[in-house]
């Protein structure tokens, strides 16, 4: 954990509840934008960001990670596993093939955007944010947590709780529906510089 | 090095997870493949293309994160924090008066074990007369001798 977070984190425990604005406002944006990707409406996206929180600062005796922002995307993940549970179908997409190397969701080619979205947002990067809400929940979260929150595949593995190299495979394979999804426009990428 | 592997190490070429050596194999491979080529700058551009989330939390979620987890705490743990040093010294001063006192008492601690055990001595037991008489009457029944109705 950074100094500064571990000093705010003690300051807010002595009674400093400025302390704690100043934490929540660090990492205020990545949080939310992330959180933001998986919630119906921004009313449940603030929901959870303030449970995120809450649940980070209860169990912070249990943190053992050193690294705050991590901790943070992890509790978010989890808010998000159980959302995403509660409204399961009864048979699931992301449930793993028997030889467990892929799900079903992987199998099936994504769904293109809607046509609504497409007249909505005639820019490339609404489209890609259109299908990629499309995704499965694990390839969607790898994928928002690489481009939206900055986590490294080290990093975006230790929330998913899952291996290095099952994390870049998620990311693979919606890199691979998003291609299929957007089709031509995916190729105009490689004439955008950051 | 086929695509996948390529594809996998433009990922971590952008995360800056590659080790050197690994970073040497991939500018090789972008070198001689086209396809990996357009993959990089396909990537480098989906960053680039992603428009940022521009929705901000609730102007009062400080306040309200706040509440929720006065709301939440379990009751030992509402005491201030400077209370704790402050049980603490008061327990240890009542601790050091306690044994300050019985050190001192007249007699200390080998006169008073003296006391109770003369004090245990003088008293006897109101029910011993009783149990000794059952006791006799117990006898009575095993041994041969008759004896009156009265007696029982």
């Amino acid at each position: 954990m950074a100094a500064e977070d571990a000093t705010c984190l003690a300051a807010y425990r002595r009674g400093d509840a400025e302390a704690l604005g100043r934490l929540v406002d660090k990492y205020r944006r990545p949080l939310f934008a992330f959180l933001s990707r998986f919630a119906a409406h921004p009313g449940e996206a603030d929901e959870w960001f303030q449970e995120t929180w809450v649940r980070a600062i209860q169990h912070m005796n249990l943190f053992r990670q050193k690294n705050l922002p991590g901790w943070l995307f992890r509790i978010a993940h989890n808010l998000i596993v159980d959302h995403a549970r509660r409204r399961k179908p009864d048979c699931s997409l992301d449930a793993p093939l028997p030889d467990g190397t892929a799900t079903l969701a992987d199998m099936v080619p994504a769904d293109r955007p809607t046509p609504a979205a497409e007249t909505a947002g005639r820019d490339l990067g609404r489209l890609i944010a259109a299908a990629a809400a499309n995704l499965p929940v694990e390839q969607r979260e790898v994928f928002w947590l690489r481009m939206d929150a900055g986590l490294s595949f080290r990093e975006i593995a230790r929330v998913q709780r899952c291996s290095i190299n099952t994390a870049l495979a998620r990311m693979q394979y919606a890199l691979g529906k998003l291609r299929a999804a957007l089709g031509p426009a995916y190729r105009e990428l490689q004439d955008l510089r950051p | 090095m086929n695509q996948t592997h390529v594809e996998r190490w433009l990922l971590l070429e952008q995360t800056g997870e590659l080790s050197a050596r690994q970073r040497r194999q991939l500018a090789a491979a972008l070198a001689a493949s086209s396809v990996a080529r357009r993959g990089r700058a396909e990537l480098c551009g989906l960053a680039a293309a992603i428009p940022p989330v521009t929705a901000q939390p609730a102007a009062d979620a400080v306040p309200r994160i706040a509440a929720r987890l006065r709301a939440r705490q379990k009751p030992s743990l509402t005491f201030p924090p400077a209370w704790k040093p402050a049980l603490a010294a008061v327990a240890a001063l009542a601790l050091l008066v306690g044994l300050r006192v019985f050190r001192y008492q007249p007699g200390g601690y080998g006169g008073s074990a003296v006391a109770a055990v003369a004090e245990e001595e003088d008293w006897t037991d109101p029910l011993e007369a009783e149990f000794a008489e059952l006791e006799n009457l117990i006898s009575g029944f095993d041994s041969d001798e008759p004896f009156g109705i009265t007696e029982l």
